[in-house]
């Protein structure tokens, strides 16, 4: 396929922390709010003169003095995180929003906020921890919403101005909205027999729109999507067509590595991707905005972390119907090796789309960086594939 | 700290380290504590084996005995006092029996429903179906206005305490949860507990289940796995009861007070039965009693002779908060007891070794309920433990008398106590309660030394490592690391765990053992 | 009065007996020792029934 015009420009985004288009934002008078975790509402933080970013650490090295901090039993993500804002990686960052998710991440924060790595000559900076619902149910879109009001809203009113009404609101979802449904339009490629898009290309588009702020590449992204439309797809068969469910990819390595073996990754399902996680947010004019908002996360959250036993059903169910929905032939599930919730995920997850749902499963933990253990992580992929590959010469008899 | 030296010399055995022999998985012999205290302690041995006795005739229990591979450690109970009652005499050891007498009966009654209610064994399907599965991670508090119903923690007997008997007794159930697909990296607590699930070796009773996810990710994660199993196989609904990560902060407590509600409500509706206000308002009597009783005990331990002391005290806590938390008649008296001893033993300056070098707190996710570290360290060290993380609980009382506010009112103490459970409250909450508030109980306890426990998994802990170095560096406190894996002893043997604290001690603080010949014991290959 | 005190005798060299017997048994551990013993029979016993594994 011919290259996508804006890939470089996308793929050079992902390289550093604070990429030139947060200075740019900056530079245009806008704060930037920080965070960290999925469940934090997006929209609350992409609001008025505010625009949102996902921390992530490209590059990662060493991590010498986060382990130092927090052992080697935590997560690379949240190691690798503290050791960027450690280096200083994350000074651009006017506050940071952090829900009390994964013990792991708020862990992290938590030293980030002991060590003072953020914030130096902010006068307005602020660090917010908040609570996230652990359950799909009415309290918890209460507590949402009362969270986001004291630990988002409020803050960002108060330090910086920002116009945090119902309208206000309603514009950020708006535009928020432009993105989501530009990335699920592309995404909606993959499902064809012979993809316009690889999984890795669709990957760095999904992930910049976590990484930057998004009024800055969403022409760029439209831009995409037009030029995918009439895009000549590769006249070749992948090996298998692959799904992959887990921790967070902020390395989109992991996918081009994963691909390399032949496979197409047709279905994301992991930390801030596509699915759920560029799902539009619908509103409606009856509602107050902010409750319609908490409800669409707090409803569609697939984290491991909720208990209703619905959820947990529940997840097994959603990643079994977007299997069949991009016709994957097998699923990989992953986990940023220490990582909790996820562990458990992927153990109770990959068991049950294999025995109760029929899926081929490749079960793999990883580290942030794949470039650490790319020749381990390659070997098992090839194999998982070979064995669908095989599965399919045999008519799927053995 | 000056050292307090004991004028009183111990009576019997001086050298401890003769009661081990490298041959045998137990002692060679019983330690000899002078006639009056051996004879005590014989007499309590004679009372632990008519409990174990009287359980063994109990229905079901010798069918359960060859079916479950955790009953066999509940042979080691004696061996385990053995343990917790190193070196004691006069009012120490008193006080060690007075409260593990309890536990190890409040345990035994526990083996008991079980067995009585499996569908398995005993099969008393009329018992098994007024009986609710609590969670062994809850503060029992939802169950504190039903006194009919019958609140069974099966995780209790199953893992949680013949953990403390035979270190051993989960690397099973570990080893099948890994050839599951659990990674071995996660908290060996609720992976033994998932494991057990899988190994279908939990006892299967109740009509409904109530899970919570108060310890850590691991166990709210591993409830899922097992609730799948007692749900989709067993046809038990599982509720899943929330505690909020950040229990200090005041927009928390509604949702998790509305949880407890419908927690409530659950099983209003799966039990028939209706909540009872004054049974909630006794126990909730009982549970005062028990937290003025706790910190008049941790006065008495601020003082230069603690006498409620190690994995007792801890142990004592837990049972009482949780398993308990005020619905049985039967604590108050042994508090009573207790507190008669510790006055006791305080007014006579009762010592537990020949000298006190260091006033020690424990701190971090323990092992110590499976080993006799705590003690081992007043007797080797001379350092004393004066409290845990785990017994530094529980420090308001709740409203306790039937009004209309305080009916309200009672939601949200039973939240509180639900996200105050035992260990939670520390490893959640944000760094304040874990980290700040340890240097403040250093202060209020004279304390000079911090013992760390570092749990291999415990990622609450192990994300304050730093932190917990440098402040105490800071605050001149000398903090001593010891790694440990809660249900595992093969990823760190006994003398690997006593061996960092041996070569803290030799080699930071330049001290020689109070009693070298138990610096190295010969525990490593039993964990018993 | 004569039987009284014979019902006495037995009833202290009952107790005697049981004094001594238990308290060798406690004193040297057998207790223990002895469930040393039988406890790694219990576990091959526990490692041959057939199981039904599943999540």
């Amino acid at each position: 396929m011919r290259d996508l015009k804006h890939l470089l420009y996308f793929e050079n985004l992902l390289q550093t922390s604070n990429n030139e288009l947060i200075r740019q934002a900056q530079s245009e008078g806008k704060i930037c709010v920080a965070y960290v975790c999925e469940n934090t509402p997006e929209p609350l933080m992409d609001i008025g003169n505010a625009f949102a970013i996902r921390l992530s650490a490209p590059n990662t090295g060493s991590m010498d003095i986060a382990t130092y901090y927090m052992t080697n039993l935590l997560c690379e993500t949240s190691r690798a995180l503290l050791e960027r804002a450690i280096e200083g990686g994350f000074n651009f960052a006017d506050c940071i929003v952090a829900p009390d998710g994964c013990t792991m991440i708020n862990r992290c924060v938590e030293n980030m906020e002991l060590l003072k790595t953020m914030g130096a000559g902010k006068e307005q900076y602020f660090t917010q921890f908040m609570e996230i619902p652990l359950k799909d149910d009415d309290n918890g879109v209460e507590l949402l919403k009362l969270q986001c009001k004291n630990h988002i809203l409020d803050p960002l009113k108060e330090r910086y101005g920002i116009d945090t009404s119902d309208a206000a609101i309603r514009k950020a979802v708006e535009e928020h909205n432009r993105v989501c449904r530009v990335i699920r339009a592309i995404g909606d490629f993959r499902r064809e027999e012979r993809p316009r898009i690889t999984g890795y290309e669709f990957h760095v588009l999904t992930l910049a729109t976590y990484l930057c702020p998004k009024y800055l590449i969403i022409d760029k992204l439209e831009e995409t999507l037009e030029e995918l439309k009439t895009r000549e797809p590769d006249d070749k068969d992948y090996r298998a067509r692959l799904m992959i469910v887990g921790s967070e990819i902020d390395d989109s390595g992991l996918i081009k590595l994963v691909e390399e073996s032949g496979a197409y990754v047709c279905c994301d399902r992991f930390c801030f991707g596509s699915l759920p996680g560029r799902n539009p947010i619908e509103l409606n004019d009856v509602e107050d905005a902010l409750t319609q908002v908490c409800r669409h996360y707090v409803r569609s959250c697939q984290c491991p972390r909720m208990m209703n036993m619905e959820k947990v059903y529940g997840r097994k169910k959603y990643v079994s119907d977007l299997a069949k929905e991009y016709r994957a032939d097998g699923i990989i599930y992953e986990q940023v090796k220490f990582c909790d919730p996820w562990a458990y995920e992927r153990f109770s997850g990959s068991v049950m789309l294999r025995d109760d749902y029929g899926f081929p499963v490749l079960s793999v933990d990883r580290p942030y960086n794949i470039s650490s253990s790319v020749g381990q992580m390659r070997t098992r992929v090839q194999a998982f594939v070979e064995s669908i590959e095989i599965k399919k010469i045999q008519g799927g008899t053995k | 700290m000056a050292t307090v030296f004991n004028p009183k010399e111990r009576k019997g055995d001086k050298e401890l380290g003769a009661l081990y022999s490298d041959k045998l998985r137990v002692r060679k012999r019983r330690e000899w504590r002078g006639i009056k205290d051996t004879a005590y302690d014989y007499s309590r041995w004679l009372y632990l084996w008519s409990i174990m006795v009287r359980v063994s005739m109990s229905k079901g229990f010798v069918k359960g005995l060859f079916r479950y591979r955790w009953m066999s450690n509940y042979l080691f109970v004696p061996h385990m006092l053995d343990k917790f009652t190193i070196g004691l005499r006069d009012e120490p050891l008193r006080i060690t029996h007075t409260a593990m007498d309890f536990v190890v009966y409040d345990v035994a009654e526990s083996i008991k429903n079980c067995m009585r209610g499996d569908r398995r064994i005993g099969n008393d399907v009329k018992f098994s179906e007024n009986c609710v599965l609590c969670d062994e991670n809850a503060m029992t508090a939802f169950m504190m206005g039903f006194p009919t119903v019958k609140a069974t923690l099966r995780e209790v007997p199953t893992m949680f305490s013949a953990n403390l008997l035979n270190q051993y007794s989960t690397t099973h159930y570990l080893d099948v949860a890994q050839q599951f697909g659990l990674p071995g990296d996660v908290c060996p607590m609720p992976e033994a507990e998932v494991g057990i699930s899988i190994d279908d070796d939990f006892p299967v009773l109740g009509k409904c289940a109530v899970q919570v996810n108060t310890t850590c990710d691991g166990s709210l994660l591993g409830n899922g796995v097992i609730a799948k199993r007692l749900e989709r196989e067993y046809g038990i609904p599982t509720f899943q009861l929330v505690a909020p990560m950040r229990h200090k902060e005041e927009d928390v407590q509604k949702y998790a007070a509305e949880d407890i509600k419908s927690a409530i409500a659950f099983i209003e509706k799966q039990m028939g039965v209706k909540w009872d206000w004054d049974a909630y308002f006794e126990c909730a009597k009982r549970v005062n009693q028990t937290t003025r009783d706790r910190l008049q005990w941790l006065e008495i331990n601020s003082t230069n002779y603690p006498q409620f002391v190690g994995a007792v005290f801890s142990l004592y806590n837990d049972t009482n908060y949780m398993g308990n938390c005020g619905r049985s008649a039967d604590f108050p008296p042994i508090n009573e007891k207790l507190n008669k001893l510790i006055m006791r033993g305080y007014e006579k300056k009762t010592m537990m070794a020949k000298e006190y070098r260091h006033r020690c707190i424990v701190w971090g996710v323990q092992p110590q309920y499976c080993i006799d570290m705590l003690y081992w360290m007043i007797q080797c060290w001379g350092v004393v433990p004066l409290t845990d993380m785990l017994s530094m609980v529980i420090d308001r009382e709740i409203a306790e008398t039937d009004t209309p506010e305080n009916r309200e009112q009672a939601y949200y103490d039973m939240a509180w106590l639900n996200e105050n459970m035992i260990m939670r409250n520390r490893t959640h909450g944000g760094y304040k309660v874990l980290v700040d508030e340890l240097w403040e109980f250093c202060e209020k306890m004279n304390a000079d030394m911090v013992m760390m426990w570092e749990h291999m998994s415990c990622k609450a802990l192990c994300g304050m490592h730093g932190q917990f170095e440098e402040q105490a560096r800071e605050r001149g406190i000398k903090l001593v690391w010891v790694s440990h894996d809660l249900c595992d002893p093969r990823v760190y043997t006994r003398n690997a765990i006593r061996g960092q604290f041996s070569a803290f001690m030799r080699t930071v603080m330049r001290e020689e053992p109070l009693d070298p010949s138990i610096e190295v014991l010969p525990d490593d290959d039993n964990a018993l | 009065m004569k039987i009284l005190l014979k019902v006495l005798k037995y009833i202290l060299g009952a107790a005697l007996a049981f004094f001594a017997v238990t308290f060798t048994v406690y004193f040297f551990n057998l207790d223990m020792k002895a469930t040393a013993l039988i406890e790694p029979l219990l576990q091959k016993h526990y490692d041959a029934i057939p199981r039904k594994q599943s999540l």
